[in-house]
């Protein structure tokens, strides 16, 4: 069946108007909102979807310096055959894998980035992962993400749906806190509503809580962090709901946690949610022993459900206001280890796919002699390449969101 | 996150002199119905009355004495796992540890063990072993209130945290360096407190440490006996050497003292170093035994000052079990496990080896509607029971008749910060216009109660 988003856009502001919305904290209702309920449904922004590969995806791996002999040096028993790697560009091959980002590559719809990272690279996980997330170190004060300051400057358009969604099973990415917006987090669309008898009632309860206005010396900042929290929960699930009823695709997607997550997306962009960032995780890149046939299984994961993602897009006229970014804490080490693995390395590759990049690779191949500690060093700065994103795709300044000094790459059409 | 508490600076003397109840801060139901949520899962209305006969310091005393499970429960508890693991799948292993935090006398123990588990995480997801998991359980669970170098030393030879970290085999030609990294980053010091090179070399100190047939084993082909510098020292250390020269660093308490500020006193402001130090100097002084500094944390001015009160998000376990808990409520402790793991704490399953973030990150919209809808679902079970009984005669068992009543009687039990006067009106209403018997009604009350945001602080 199909709900002509308007109304229901027009019932779902009703609905919320009375209470919280799902931009502000308790706030007064922006007048934004008023007149997005006016302006309906506007199918033109842009959209930004981020994979991230958790556990340090191995970049030597993933695209591939087949034609380097020290790369077969450093990896014995790791290095990739030449005879299967799927070319790209000079000297280059994609990992046989990734057989769904190489139709990407011919169709002029995936930009490579290679040697990304940053100076004196950080070798632990969720320190590294905190770097990427925040674009500040350890010693500053971290009070939000990029995305989430991101957000910060894009709530005027974001005409009251939530303007970020994870979606997941883990906990919420660093990268999307604001100090603003609450960013919801859906697991399954499915279970993203209250069940039991008695929900209704429950829900009516907790539409009607207040921000408390405890007169107290001090007020708890969790409290109103929770009571938010609530809110956002609420009205994030009924729109989330509404949106998803009148989704239909061809496309067939992988059987897979990403590929679910990802045709999800589809739908929510199609049926003309508001959103602007999606947030996506992929873990198990920590390839510490018997890399070969999990590498191979997560790659082929993440390779067919992002190539999946786009054709349905396109199949929707979507395919050129979506961009789809991928990136990871760290690459590995350049010699393989004892236990057919790689340790903890530092600069890798990062990827764009959609219509509207420009397509090709970006940076020379990996310098695998003139190593730092045993790793490659960097050709950019993962800012620039955040700059480049922010800049052309949002239209938004990026100095304020990644720090000045970081030049934009160029990365799009 | 501009917060006046955070503004003012805390006295480090004041707040770790033990807390002396006065007609001001009186050791009442709600300052000890906040030591059992913190140093357990939380107690019957019952148990709290009995806990205000003594001091506050003795009642901290009471719960640290109980540092070994009691023989009769841990062999029915033993024996439940047994049975699960007979069947070999880790996730059964869940409920039976689900089945432990309800019925246990040795709250302070158990909430430890899972303290360590966060600590020391490993996950079944990768281990694939039951057998192993429990062992590694069993072990923090013996060592949880001990010493804190036993649990180091014994870790860095258990079998599944070998596993989870891909440190089962470990040459001398190629040392493995994440197990190095992690005992350094996330068990012992903290990030920034050490060198690539320390890791390098420490990583030398592990070879030969291997996992052979599910058993721990030196493999001395494989160990490398040339000299190591780490940390600034010097000489052809084995593993355990490594490890000593790692806990001899004075990062080390400062470390573990402010992950149990965070776990037992508050989410946030973090705390300064200042404030930490003397707990620290505790900690160093009483040779790394854990049970003096929890002593005195939880018999501490700070612990039950507003500084502490309603300042800490509830885990899933906390929120869940605890509830069931202060209500003395059996369910299917299956339904539990397996909701907490929805709800992102699933025991043996920690979302990685940094274990729980906790604070604010347990907080998001499916989490929020998820704490819901399982309590909601476990409400509608037929198998919940209350004391063995129904709700509705369990308050009556203890003089609750109204819904007025319930109402106090559940803020009193579940909740760390007072409701307002709205929200009781809200719930009171809900209450009258709720269908179904009486106690269908009832439930649906208690599930209101529980789905505010104010239950979700501890």
């Amino acid at each position: 069946m199909h709900i002509s988003i308007n109304s229901s856009r027009r019932r779902f502001l009703k609905s919320s108007l009375g209470g919280a919305t799902a931009v502000g904290i308790g706030a007064a209702v922006p007048a934004c909102f008023a007149e997005a309920a006016q302006r309906g449904n506007t199918r033109d922004e842009r959209i930004l979807v981020v994979v991230q590969l958790s556990g340090g995806n191995d970049g030597l791996n993933t695209v591939i310096p087949y034609t380097d002999e020290e790369y077969r040096r450093a990896r014995p028993k790791l290095a990739i055959e030449k005879s299967s790697v799927i070319p790209c560009g000079n000297d280059l091959g994609l990992h046989p894998a990734m057989s769904g980002m190489g139709n990407l590559y011919e169709a002029g719809q995936l930009a490579i980035i290679q040697g990304v990272g940053y100076d004196q690279p950080n070798r632990s996980h969720f320190e590294s992962m905190d770097i990427w997330h925040t674009c500040r170190r350890k010693d500053q004060p971290r009070p939000d993400g990029w995305l989430g300051r991101l957000l910060d400057t894009l709530q005027e358009s974001a005409g009251g749906d939530v303007p970020a969604l994870h979606l997941g099973r883990e906990q919420q990415p660093f990268a999307v806190v604001s100090q603003r917006v609450r960013v919801p987090t859906v697991r399954e669309l499915a279970e993203f509503q209250l069940q039991g008898a008695n929900r209704d009632a429950l829900r009516k309860l907790l539409d009607s809580q207040i921000p408390s206005k405890r007169q107290e010396t001090d007020s708890n900042a969790l409290l109103s962090f929770l009571q938010a929290s609530t809110t956002s929960a609420l009205v994030a699930s009924q729109r989330v709901a509404e949106a998803a009823e009148s989704y239909h695709s061809e496309v067939t997607y992988p059987e897979s946690e990403l590929g679910k997550k990802l045709q999800v997306i589809a739908q929510l962009i199609d049926a003309g949610l508001q959103t602007r960032v999606y947030y996506v995780q992929l873990d198990g890149f920590d390839t510490h022993a018997q890399q070969p046939a999990t590498h191979e299984i997560l790659l082929r994961e993440w390779s067919d459900a992002v190539s999946a993602l786009i054709r349905d897009l396109d199949a929707h006229s979507h395919a050129d206001r979506v961009c789809v970014m991928t990136f990871s804490e760290f690459g590995r080490r350049v010699a393989e280890n004892a236990s057919a693995g790689t340790d903890h390395g530092a600069a890798g590759p990062m990827f764009l796919c959609g219509g509207g990049v420009r397509a090709g690779v970006t940076g020379d191949p990996p310098n695998l002699v003139d190593l730092h500690d045993g790793d490659l060093q960097h050709q950019f700065d993962f800012r620039q390449v955040y700059a480049s994103v922010l800049d052309a795709w949002f239209r938004t300044a990026p100095g304020p969101i990644v720090g000045e000094g970081y030049d934009p790459l160029n990365l799009f059409m | 996150m501009s917060e006046s508490l955070s503004m003012q600076r805390i006295d480090p003397e004041w707040a770790w002199s033990p807390f002396e109840p006065s007609s001001k801060i009186p050791w009442d139901d709600a300052r000890a119905a906040h030591l059992f949520r913190r140093a357990g899962l939380g107690a019957d209305h019952n148990v709290l009355i009995d806990a205000r006969q003594r001091p506050p310091v003795v009642i901290v005393q009471e719960l640290l004495a109980q540092n070994t499970e009691e023989s009769d429960f841990r062999a029915t508890a033993n024996l439940l796992a047994e049975t699960v693991m007979a069947g070999g799948d880790p996730r059964q292993l869940s409920a039976a540890w689900v089945y432990r935090f309800l019925y246990t006398p040795n709250q302070l123990l158990e909430k430890m063990t899972l303290f360590w588990h966060g600590h020391f995480a490993t996950s079944a997801e990768k281990v694939q072993n039951a057998r192993m998991m429990w062992n590694q359980n069993q072990f923090l669970r013996e060592h949880a209130l001990g010493e804190f170098s036993e649990l180091v030393q014994r870790i860095s030879k258990d079998p599944a945290m070998l596993i989870y970290l891909d440190s089962a085999v470990n040459r001398k030609a190629h040392p493995n360096e994440n197990f190095a990294r992690e005992l350094m980053e996330l068990f012992c010091l903290g990030e920034g407190n050490y060198s690539e090179s320390d890791i390098q070399e420490l990583a030398r100190c592990f070879t030969g440490w291997e996992v052979k047939n599910k058993r721990f084993r030196k493999n001395r082909y494989q160990q490398d006996s040339g000299t190591k510098s780490i940390l600034g020292q010097s000489g052809a250390f084995d593993g355990e050497d490594g490890i000593e020269i790692v806990l001899e660093q004075p990062q080390l308490e400062l470390f573990l003292v402010r992950k149990w500020y965070r776990f037992f006193i508050s989410d946030e402001p973090a705390p300064a170093d200042e404030l930490l130090q003397p707990l620290a100097n505790t900690f160093r002084e009483q040779g790394l035994r854990i049970a003096p500094v929890l002593q005195q944390l939880l018999s501490s001015n700070l612990f039950f000052s507003q500084h502490a009160m309603g300042r800490k998000i509830r885990s899933p376990v906390e929120l869940i079990l605890g509830s069931l808990r202060c209500l003395s409520a059996t369910t299917n402790t299956q339904t539990l496990a397996s909701g907490l793991l929805e709800l992102g704490q699933g025991l043996f399953y920690p979302p990685n080896v940094k274990g729980w973030d906790g604070g604010r990150t347990w907080i998001n919209s499916s989490t929020l509607l998820g704490r819901a809808n399982l309590i909601s679902k476990v409400l509608a079970d037929d198998s919940t029971r209350f004391a063995g009984m129904s709700f509705s005669d369990y308050l009556e068992a203890r003089q609750i008749g109204t819904p007025r009543q319930t109402i106090e009687y559940l803020s009193r039990c579940l909740l760390a910060i007072p409701l307002s006067d709205a929200t009781q009106h809200q719930l009171l209403q809900s209450y009258e216009r709720s269908s179904g018997g009486k106690e269908l009604k009832l439930r649906a009350l208690l599930h209101a109660v529980t789905s505010l945001p104010e239950c979700q602080l501890g």
